[in-house]
């Protein structure tokens, strides 16, 4: 009698470490990273701590590829993966990074750039860890990941976080990634990230930055382009061209108290012309259903479909629902037409990018063909 | 830091299987278990 509940103990305790070691294998394969197979184009491979060493052999360190020209021209920086539950952005700079070859000027992409949200799931979401495509080499495999840093990597969140430009949020946002920059080298570890970022601007004369991101079908902010006020002229020119594409942009200037953010800070810190392309993934809206794969590649929801005939979303969302080869679609038209846009108004420094796909064969044969 | 950190974690988890063992209701010992699943998580996949 006496030793029945040590019995009970045991059993319990066994059950225990059972389900902690499939559990714990689980949250492990997140920090397993995503394979790239970058272009012929490819002239260098970097890390982020190459630009910032204190970054080295932590969750923050992540690739940089470069596709240099050695032709006289401009230097544009694409990042990917700012908030690595946005996969059109991070798929985008993948795609990219896999096709293109720089015929003047230099590219450097950025396609994870906060790493350590990709290694964990947003809490109470149930969104799956990974999504796949098909591709000429057979099933491949990206992580989806949280908007924010793993808080394994980044622990505590302060009360109220204070961000390098003094801008008070709340307190998850010192894991945001686009609240932390211009960065902090001695700050949390995604200040330090931000920091990196400045510093690979700096040092690879960077004068046009695009972000890639995605917004809820809820959220104003959406199939937009948000410039600082220094690349007005560009973005206004961009729109009209993908306009005429058939894309339709809104322009959705930066504000100038809302601080931290790339299309704010690399602006004010570094002097470049930036611009962040948002287009609509239903995965991360609070409206969506059950979040598949389905629905990240698939981008369909019955749920949303209903928001949309209730008037409530501020983009059209009917049973084709919004696929991921749209978005990328978007974002690779969105790229194009900035780089048009910047060659024309800054011919001396002109950025030519060879071989990129085309928005219009991705959006109808979907980007595994482009895929390596 | 995260030493003093991993200490807390191993000092409440080392409590918490004291306690699994200690309680003699078998839907306590339960409910503690599922307390001490995260802990296990917690303390072995920190970084």
């Amino acid at each position: 009698m006496k030793t029945k509940h040590i019995i009970a103990g045991s059993l319990l305790l066994a059950l225990t470490l059972t389900v902690g070691f499939f559990s714990g294998r689980e949250f492990l394969s997140m920090r397993q990273d995503d394979e790239i197979f970058p272009s012929s184009g490819l002239t260098a491979k970097k890390m982020l701590s190459d630009y910032f060493p204190a970054l080295k052999d932590t969750a923050g360190d992540t690739e940089v590829f470069i596709f240099d020209s050695a032709a006289k021209g401009g230097n544009l920086l694409i990042v990917g993966g700012t908030h690595p539950n946005e996969p059109a952005g991070t798929m985008t700079a993948i795609l990219l990074a896999e096709t293109i070859r720089a015929a003047q000027g230099k590219a450097v992409i950025i396609p994870w750039a906060n790493a350590s949200g990709f290694t964990h799931s947003d809490p109470q979401e149930g969104s799956p860890q990974r999504f796949f495509l098909e591709t000429p080499a057979g099933r491949r495999w990206f992580r989806l990941g949280s908007r924010v840093t793993n808080p394994v990597h980044q622990w505590p969140d302060p009360t109220i976080y204070v961000n390098p430009m003094g801008q008070k949020l709340a307190g998850i946002e010192a894991r945001n990634l686009n609240r932390a920059y211009p960065g902090k080298a001695t700050g949390y570890l995604t200040e330090k990230v931000a920091f990196a970022v400045m510093a690979l601007i700096q040092k690879e004369g960077i004068e046009l930055g695009i972000d890639l991101h995605e917004s809820a079908p809820e959220y104003p902010v959406i199939n937009a382009i948000v410039f600082h006020e220094n690349a007005s002229e560009l973005a206004a020119i961009a729109q009209m061209e993908l306009q005429a594409e058939g894309f339709e942009f809104r322009l959705e200037a930066s504000p100038p108290n809302l601080r931290g953010l790339t299309h704010r800070e690399w602006g004010d810190a570094a002097g470049i012309k930036t611009v962040l392309l948002e287009t609509p993934n239903a995965s991360h809206g609070r409206l969506k259903g059950r979040p598949t794969i389905s629905l990240i590649v698939d981008g369909k929801d019955k749920y949303y479909e209903q928001a949309a005939r209730l008037g409530r979303l501020f983009v059209p969302y009917g049973p084709d629902g919004i696929p991921l080869k749209l978005r990328v679609a978007r974002h690779l038209a969105g790229v194009r037409a900035i780089l048009a846009s910047f060659n024309e108004l800054e011919p001396d420094k002109a950025i030519e990018l060879a071989d990129m796909p085309s928005p219009a064969d991705v959006q109808a044969k979907g980007l595994g063909p482009f895929l390596k | 830091m995260r030493i003093l950190y991993h200490l807390i974690v191993l000092y409440m988890t080392i409590q918490l299987v004291w306690y699994l063992f200690r309680e003699k209701n078998f839907w306590k010992q339960a409910s503690l278990v599922l307390v001490l699943v995260l802990f296990l998580l917690r303390l072995f996949l920190i970084e």
